[in-house]
């Protein structure tokens, strides 16, 4: 096994180019901080992108970033945070789950995962940003897909597809990101001694007003709403939130901290069992996790993201079907698919559309499905 | 009179079954089959007025199951599909085939679920934009985007086209406002995306079947994200003698990390005609700006004063609030009313939908300026210039000897400025049969090959919208990566790669 650590997209060109001639199979990493997220995948070869790094265009007053797929995500956040900016998804930072060290990921893998934070809830997931990218398919052609402005129906939506698509559709070269402004201020504000039913009820409340909260966490009794704004709008939203929670409010200094462990999982993975992660229509979340009876949990964008630690035997994914909702195995026991099997209908076309772009599957290979 | 864009020419194998095609139909969809020529008329065509063509037969369904039923038989015969809302595209994205059967979608229109604790509707492909909106503004909500033909056009052709709207601004496209669909494949099979829950279900089909044109398939049922209606909405206006500066301000707006919930921008022609029109009480200007700011009362009076810092800095010569809804209203009013307006002006007009980096406005408007003189032709700008999404109107007639071509070549004069200076063709009308053969421009061979094999992936037989989008019909081969134009294939073996 050969490890290819390419520094240009010509390189990674070339690489796939020989490994369809060969029908070397390839695993694509970045700093492979998530190698552990999806099935094992058994490759020929790994494809490296660690090195394929750097920011290619920033453009604060277009709120528009341009970086190789295996910049860090550091190394993008620092920038975007001299001009007063950042990314509106918030990067979920998993690689500590894996046994990775923290911060270490790079933006193409944060991509590929679809791994989100709590402020996705109010400006949306990376899909909602990803404007445009550069990669490689499995015909060893490089393309783009989508553009570099905000507004664009230009051909298909391909930038969509890449996010979550964890590699196997081939390796990103090139990402463009919208971004967003930082707000002057960020409060996070905690209600403690609550139950499931009510702390989840009351950050659906925030969530339903005009708050505009871009964290809404649920863990251990204590629900956390972060507000953003200038001091006069977050004066303002204060009296509001006084209003909908007629409890306590108690002021977190350490408003950064909350949400990114809750977003990293760190606030459940103590506990031992299968790490799911759940995306669920939040008023049925508090239901759902009465029934599935979890070792740890906690909530995320209003109850719509639940992290849970339950059993092996636990059949979490019959319980989320029930509540329209879907789970991931993060962690532990590799024999649970990652993602729900699919209908007979949708694998027959997740199969072709992963042929489309990757026809040999040379890249990562049942990582997401069996035969995906 | 030769055009630039060509439609594609019906197969006479098709056209000869026309009557075995409609009595199947009729078996399929009971009371929904129109095949009189007087019938058909009335679905020749959408928005793209320049082009008409009356469909093999139209076929009107009122459940998933017919539509799957026609999809099937479709695929079965071969016959090409054109789906259809209410027809409203601007790009001829519903233009329909003479070879092909539309499938209108007009009659699915109940809203099926109405979930205020999730924050969203489920509904069928039918219901209007505006209708989404009604049925949850009593609770204090409503449906964010909102394209100009919001009152007529359906949430399936918004999901086909990937809709804007003035206030996408702040609240997205609708493929940032849609949670999941249920998805009619070109073989009739169905399949659910998404869902109440957003994410989490492995590769993003929804994201790419939004946006699709209708080239993968039919929306046969949708579920969409409702939000908590603003506490407090205020408008402004900025006039300026100068369109460059004009363009500047929202470039300095958009730098200061304000995000305005619109910013819409007339210019000096399109202005006086909506005086004309509708008067609305603009001021004499070469450019004006109409910005809404919403939210919290005291950020949108922060936000209200530093934009009018800044387009008094950028020099507006007259900055003015609405001062209560009525006048609010009336600002709005002349805006919305800017395409009517300009139609009175001239029978034909051609309104194109680059986007471009808003740092590039000031440049971009006055080399179109530039063009107009070159083309001889009338035109002006109307446009979101928050997310820098021109639409340069271009008047033109097309009972004048070659106006229709020169207007058409001026179109695309613009477009592949936009796509120089780092744009895109479209910003929200989509590609549909008008800026088909521009994709080159935007798009690598590669790079259009890569979007074909996806569009394979989903509709191996082509016959879901033929020639929209992509330039060349394209057969497709396993693996994908030979491309043979479609009669040269139709009666043989294809070849394995």
């Amino acid at each position: 096994m050969a490890t290819f650590r390419v520094s240009g997209e010509a390189d990674v060109v070339e690489v796939v180019r020989a490994a369809r001639e060969s029908k070397r199979t390839l695993e694509i990493i970045g700093h492979g901080t998530k190698r552990g997220f999806g099935r094992p995948v058994e490759c020929g070869d790994v494809l490296d992108l660690s090195g394929l790094t750097g920011i290619v265009n920033f453009e604060p007053d277009e709120m528009i970033i341009t970086a190789r797929a295996g910049t860090p995500v550091a190394e993008i956040e620092a920038a975007l945070a001299e001009k007063n900016q950042r990314l509106g998804f918030e990067p979920a930072d998993w690689g500590p789950l894996f046994g990775a060290p923290p911060n270490s990921a790079t933006i193409g893998g944060v991509l590929s995962a679809d791994a989100n934070g709590s402020a996705a809830i109010r400006y949306g997931r990376c899909r909602d940003h990803l404007l445009g990218f550069r990669a490689v398919n499995g015909f060893g052609e490089a393309y783009k897909g989508g553009g570099k402005v905000v507004k664009n129906v230009t051909g298909f939506d391909l930038p969509k597809l890449m996010c979550g698509a964890m590699g196997t559709l081939g390796p990103l070269t090139e990402i463009t990101l919208r971004v967003f402004p930082k707000p002057s201020i960020t409060a996070v504000h905690a209600v403690r001694d609550l139950s499931a039913e009510d702390g989840l009820a009351l950050l659906r409340n925030v969530w339903s007003s005009p708050l505009e909260s871009s964290g809404l966490g649920f863990h251990n009794g204590d629900a956390f709403i972060r507000l953003e704004g200038s001091r006069a709008a977050l004066d303002e939203k204060m009296k509001f939130l006084r209003e909908l929670a007629t409890h306590q409010l108690e002021r977190i200094e350490d408003f950064d901290k909350v949400f990114r462990e809750l977003a990293s999982g760190k606030f459940v993975v103590a506990a031992t069992g299968v790490v799911w992660l759940v995306h669920a229509p939040p008023a049925n979340a508090t239901r759902l996790v009465a029934e599935i009876q979890p070792q740890a949990w906690c909530a995320d964008w209003a109850g719509a993201l639940l992290w849970v630690v339950c059993d092996p035997r636990c059949n979490v994914r019959d319980v989320c079907r029930r509540f329209e909702a879907r789970a991931i195995r993060m962690r532990s026991d590799n024999s649970i698919p990652p993602f729900a099997p699919e209908d007979s209908v949708r694998r027959a076309l997740t199969r072709r559309v992963e042929a489309a772009f990757d026809p040999l599957r040379l890249f990562n290979p049942d990582r997401m499905w069996e035969g995906v | 009179m030769g055009r630039m864009i060509q439609l594609p020419s019906p197969d006479p194998e098709i056209v000869a079954r026309r009557d075995e095609i409609v009595a199947a139909l009729k078996r399929l969809v009971p009371d929904g089959v129109i095949f009189k020529p007087a019938g058909l008329a009335a679905y020749d065509g959408d928005a793209l007025a320049a082009y008409r063509q009356a469909p093999l037969a139209c076929a009107l369904p009122k459940t998933k199951e017919e539509v799957s039923a026609v999809l099937a038989f479709a695929h079965e015969m071969g016959v090409p599909i054109v789906p259809r809302g209410a027809g409203t595209s601007l790009s001829g994205g519903a233009l329909p085939r003479a070879d092909g059967i539309l499938l209108g979608l007009s009659r699915m229109n109940r809203i099926l679920e109405v979930d205020i604790e999730n924050r969203c509707v489920v509904t069928e492909p039918g219901v209007t934009n505006a209708a989404i909106t009604r049925a949850v503004e009593g609770h204090g909500f409503y449906y964010a985007p909102d394209p100009s033909s919001q009152i007529a056009c359906t949430i399936g052709g918004n999901i086909a086209e990937n809709s804007g709207g003035l206030h996408c601004l702040k609240y997205g496209l609708t493929t940032h406002n849609l949670l999941g669909v249920e998805f009619a494949l070109p073989d009739g099979e169905r399949l659910r995306l998404g869902g109440k829950a957003a994410g989490g279900e492995g590769l993003d089909l929804l994201g790419v079947v939004c946006g699709s044109e209708g080239l993968l398939g039919v929306v046969v049922e949708a579920t969409v994200r409702i939000l908590p209606k603003p506490r407090c909405a205020r408008t402004l206006l900025a006039a300026f003698q100068s369109v460059p500066n004009s363009g500047a301000c929202v470039a300095n707006i958009i730098a200061a990390g304000i995000v305005p919930a619109a910013m819409e921008f007339m210019d000096r022609r399109c202005i006086e005609a909506v005086e004309v029109y509708c008067a609305p009480g603009y001021p004499k200007a070469e450019a004006i700006l109409i910005i809404e700011i919403d939210g919290l009362p005291s950020e949108v009076t922060d936000a209200v004063a530093r934009v009018t810092e800044i387009a008094r800095a950028s020099g507006a010569h007259e900055v003015r609030e609405a001062t209560d809804d009525r006048e609010r209203e009336r600002l709005w009013k002349g805006r919305k009313a800017a395409f009517s307006a300009m139609g009175r002006l001239a029978p034909d007009m051609l309104c194109m939908d680059g986007t471009i980096p808003r740092r590039a406005l000031p440049a971009v408007l006055a080399r179109m300026a530039e063009m107009a003189k070159e083309y001889g032709l009338g035109f002006c700008n109307v446009f979101h210039a928050g997310d820098g999404n021109l639409h340069p109107l271009i008047i033109f007639d097309v009972m004048k000897e070659g106006e229709l071509e020169r207007a058409e070549t001026f179109g695309a004069e613009i477009l592949r400025l936009c796509v120089n200076v780092g744009g895109v063709l479209t910003g929200e009308h989509g590609v549909g049969v008008e800026k088909r053969d521009l994709m080159p421009e935007m798009f690598s061979e590669a790079d259009l090959a890569q979007q074909q094999r996806l569009k394979c992936a989903f509709d191996s037989a082509s016959l879901c919208n033929p020639g929209k989008v992509f330039p060349m019909l394209s057969a497709c081969i396993e693996q994908g990566h030979v491309h043979v134009k479609r009669g040269a294939m139709r009666h043989q073996e294809l070849p394995r790669f």
